[in-house]
């Protein structure tokens, strides 16, 4: 829009047609263009220096001008009015939201989505013994925002939270770990002997956001150690920014002047103010991605290569398809409970029925890679644990016929009404459900029902509201249908064969299940999944993960549809160049973690 | 009513040769039934069409060229398959739905019409509590309700929420040939409530009926449409509905891929402007007060009634004179209350 306004004034038109212009784009930042406008045009992008980290298509804008300029626009984080930063509540506001970026909050490590490393956060060091103990270091010199110092207590109260309020999702972190101590800047973390998990360990050091214990030992005594119930609307972190404002329109995070991290991310972010504008749909959003006015978002955009066809400095990580890389894998989940769907055969066949690259390249809009047999991430950080002959050796892939042939082999015959049936038991009708509203799924379901329809098992969508559609797979009332496992995390893969095949504190049906909602039940699983978890190096760790993986693949509890990435990253280089990319790849395409390393990276454009 | 006009008793002494004529089909009448029968043609064209609408023939939101006259949806599909297949189901569900209101609503309004007294006060009354509510919002939520949305069960939602109006108008006429001598007759003849009802009262009303019915049907296309972009309608069928939904979903808008979201959209229009104009031409038909036509149609017409009122005179001259036309039930059949 900036272009636009710099473009059309000097070129001799109207007053009226650039009024009209401007008027159209609307919005602060269209006021700033005016007032650059009129002060000489932006320098031309990539003129004389060579810009990296820019649009897909090599082009960068020409900066915004007047105060926007200085700015990062973000989106895709928040999608109705912020009512609460209590970190800890059931929706807390962005940034406060688990697990988001860290601009306000910071966590002890960060996750690097590409390299799978837990990078230095809040922690300056961290040393893992075995399987027994983790040891951090914290770095020197951290301050709140309000200016207090920042000590190990407040990371052991951060903690300690979990075992005040049960409720909270930190208290999970207490079925991993035994005790917690501090001595000085040095905090010792003991294992559970029995679970020996690290992995879920190391996952909530670098998801946990540090509190501050000040603020929340008072919150503790005023709630009655309700914790979630707090409602607040300040977020006190040890962060590069602070909330400035936050109203129905927008989220204003300010640059924090004291950062401790100065020195350690070299500098203060370039951005004085990191600004959410809230829309109401996607389509908003992507409109203003497209036109320049945010900077970087997570919002799904069908088909985003048409935005660098059309000359917009639009970027991605990857310069190919699928463009992001794989986080996480929307998993087909099928009750095992249900007469038919408990035949090993039957999933199998199911799982050859599906065209997965059908669903890739429409549902996914071309942002996912080919599928295999396996609940292991392919590229990116879990690549290692893969193994990837097995899984195409071993597998399924979409073969229609094979599909029939499993089920005939299996003893179902095609009754008249075109749908195989055995002793009675009828393949369908089953109704795949996942949330309303969540399109890429549902057109992922679309299909699934279609192809299911074709070798003849009935099977038709459903789709409720994602309330409906979470307490469903919990309770293990549904048949079929879409729904979300771990994604790539320090605990990944393991924590997603947990997920899907883990037969520990089975819940039966009724009762609210928080993993293997298939209710697929298996002798053997349980001593495999221990056997991963308290893998003391990563060859027994790499075979512990292939017998599961083996398992999985001989027994179908559920299966992938596709990939997705953990966070989509887009950016739109007409402000800030210097994004992560491929080529470019300083820091990884993602918000959360590691991503907080781009921040301080970017370069303005403009003058 | 009262008032018979002279006129009209003498052409029905005296009928014309062209019955088609006189029906006096408008030009409007002409256009709303050439794009019903479009819209219609179009849907049936599907069971001929050599591809189907579940059949994958190319990538997300190709273009059109290469053999597809509009290129492809969000799921590869050919959306030219899928806009016949959901024309199909639009007018299923139209036809399904506009029969149920229809029904509901002329079943209704005869009941509380004729009967009258406490009965009409509460069937007015219910039908006005309905009608109060909006029906987009009951939609809503019967829709959500059901465990298992197919079209069948959405044309019978759209029905049972869209008769409040058909049956209050169906009150006032009913209530109006309720008084006429010849329900007196029936009911001293012995005549049971259904048969008066059936008999009796509702071919006075019937053309009304009629339209009422189109208006429904037209109605309940585009309530299916509503729903259905919200996300409510049928699983596994496409209806324009579902088109526009998927349109919406995935962006077809934001990129430019106005293949996919004009032609259900020009289709809808073409659906309701086509049923509308059909009712409003066809009330031109039952009510002679609404009759247009040409000019020259109208100047020989009249030059008609005067040649035939020539002839009936120059008869009633050479024969004993006989006792002048009865008013007849035609004539106010076809005068609209």
């Amino acid at each position: 829009m900036t272009e636009l306004g710099s473009r059309r004034l000097p070129g001799g038109t109207t007053r009226r047609r650039f009024m009209a212009g401007t008027g159209a784009l609307g919005g602060a930042a269209a006021l700033a263009a005016c007032g650059g406008a009129t002060g000489g045009g932006g320098q031309n992008g990539g003129g004389g220096e060579e810009l990296v980290g820019v649009g897909n298509n090599g082009m960068a804008g020409k900066g915004r001008s007047g105060d926007a300029a200085d700015q990062l626009f973000i989106a895709g984080f928040q999608w109705s009015p912020p009512t609460n930063f209590n970190t800890f509540a059931a929706a807390p506001a962005w940034p406060a939201s688990n697990n988001v970026a860290q601009y306000v909050y910071e966590t002890l490590l960060r996750f690097h989505i590409v390299s799978g490393e837990l990078l230095p956060g809040l922690a300056a060091t961290h040393e893992v013994t075995g399987n027994e103990s983790i040891t951090l270091t914290l770095q020197e010199g951290i301050t709140w925002h309000d200016g207090s110092e920042f000590t190990a207590d407040d990371v052991l109260y951060t903690f300690e939270l979990g075992k005040i309020d049960e409720g909270l999702g930190v208290a999970s972190f207490w079925t991993e770990v035994d005790e917690m101590t501090a001595d000085g800047n040095t905090i010792s973390i003991a294992i559970n002997k029995e679970r020996k998990n690290v992995g879920s360990v190391l996952t909530s050091l670098a998801q946990q956001f540090i509190v501050p214990k000040a603020v929340f030992e008072k919150v503790a005594k005023e709630t009655d150690n309700k914790i979630a119930s707090w409602e607040t609307d300040t977020a006190i972190g040890t962060g590069p920014f602070s909330l400035e404002l936050a109203d129905q329109t927008q989220i204003i995070l300010a640059r924090n002047e004291d950062y401790w991290g100065k020195d350690f991310y070299k500098g203060l972010p370039p951005m004085t103010k990191i600004i959410h504008p809230i829309f109401k749909s996607n389509e908003d959003g992507n409109l203003k991605f497209q036109n320049g006015e945010l900077d970087v978002m997570q919002q799904f955009v069908p088909q985003i290569w048409k935005m660098w066809e059309a000359d917009k400095p639009v970027g991605t990580y990857l310069q190919d398809k699928p463009y992001f890389s794989p986080g996480s894998m929307p998993m087909f989940m099928i009750n095992t409970t249900k007469p038919g769907l408990d035949d090993v055969e039957v999933r199998k066949a199911l799982a050859h029925a599906v065209d997965y690259g059908s669903i890739a390249e429409t549902a996914m809009s071309g942002y996912s890679s080919q599928v295999l047999a396996s609940l292991v991430v392919p590229d990116g950080a879990e690549d290692a644990w893969l193994d990837r002959d097995k899984a195409e050796a071993d597998g399924w892939a979409f073969d229609a016929a094979k599909a029939e042939e499993i089920l005939q082999a299996a003893g179902y015959a095609k009754g008249d009404d075109g749908f195989y049936a055995k002793d009675g038991v009828k393949l369908g009708p089953w109704k795949l459900i996942t949330p309303q509203g969540w399109t890429d799924w549902n057109a992922a379901l679309e299909i699934v029902a279609k192809n299911f329809q074709a070798i003849g098992v009935d099977a038709s969508t459903n789709f409720p509201q994602q309330a409906q559609t979470s307490t469903a797979f919990q309770n293990g009332d549904f048949d079929m249908g879409c729904w979300s496992v771990a994604g790539t995390n320090p605990a990944a893969p393991w924590q997603r064969f947990s997920d899907v095949m883990s037969n520990v504190d089975m819940a039966p049906l009724g009762q609210t299940a928080y993993r293997n909602f298939g209710r697929w039940e298996n002798d053997t699983v349980n001593d495999l999944l221990e056997t991963a978890a308290a893998a003391p190096d990563d060859a027994s760790k790499k075979e512990a993960i292939t017998a599961l993986d083996d398992l999985y693949r001989a027994e179908v509890p559920a299966f992938p549809l596709m990939y997705r990435p953990d966070e989509f990253f887009e950016f739109n280089a007409s402000n800030w160049s210097n994004w992560p990319t491929e080529d470019n790849d300083y820091a990884p395409p993602m918000f959360r973690g590691a991503g907080n390393d781009w921040l301080f990276k970017l370069k303005k454009i403009g003058g | 009513m009262s008032t018979v006009n002279t006129s009209m008793a003498e052409e029905t002494a005296a009928p014309r040769a062209n019955t088609l004529r006189s029906f006096n089909f408008s030009g409007r009448f002409w256009i709303a039934l050439v794009l019903v029968a479009f819209v219609i043609l179009l849907g049936l064209a599907g069971l001929v069409y050599p591809t189907t609408a579940g059949e994958k023939v190319g990538s997300l939101y190709d273009a059109p060229g290469n053999g597809l006259l509009l290129g492809t949806d969000n799921f590869g599909h050919d959306v030219v398959a899928v806009l016949m297949a959901g024309t199909r189901t639009s007018l299923i569900i139209g036809l399904v739905a506009g029969t149920v209101a229809t029904t509901i609503g002329v079943g209704v309004g005869l009941l509380a019409g004729y009967v009258g007294g406490w009965f009409e006060e509460l069937l007015m009354g219910v039908t006005n509590v309905v009608l109060a509510i909006p029906s987009i919002v009951v939609l809503i939520l019967i829709s959500m309700s059901l465990p298992e949305s197919t079209i069948w069960s959405l044309a019978i939602v759209i029905g049972i929420t869209s008769w409040p109006w058909t049956a209050r108008a169906v009150r006032a006429q009913a209530s109006s040939v309720a008084t006429r001598e010849h329900i007196d007759v029936a009911r001293l003849s012995g005549a049971r409530l259904p048969g008066i009802l059936l008999k009796d009262v509702l071919p006075y009303i019937l053309s009304y009926a009629v339209m009422a019915f189109v208006l429904q049907v037209a109605g309940a296309i585009l309530a299916e449409a509503a729903l259905s972009m919200l996300g409510l309608g049928p699983s596994g069928a496409n209806s324009l509905g579902t088109q526009l939904h998927w349109a919406l979903a995935f962006q077809a808008v934001a990129s430019g891929a106005w293949w996919a979201f004009l032609p259900p959209t020009i289709i809808l229009t073409l659906v309701s402007f086509g049923f509308l104009l059909l009712q409003a031409s066809l009330d031109e038909v039952f009510n002679p007060r609404l009759r247009r036509g040409k000019r020259k149609q109208m100047k020989q017409a009249a030059a008609r009634r005067v040649e035939e009122a020539r002839l009936l005179a120059q008869q009633a001259a050479s024969e004993p004179a006989a006792g002048p036309p009865e008013p007849s039930d035609r004539a106010r059949a076809g005068e609209k209350a």
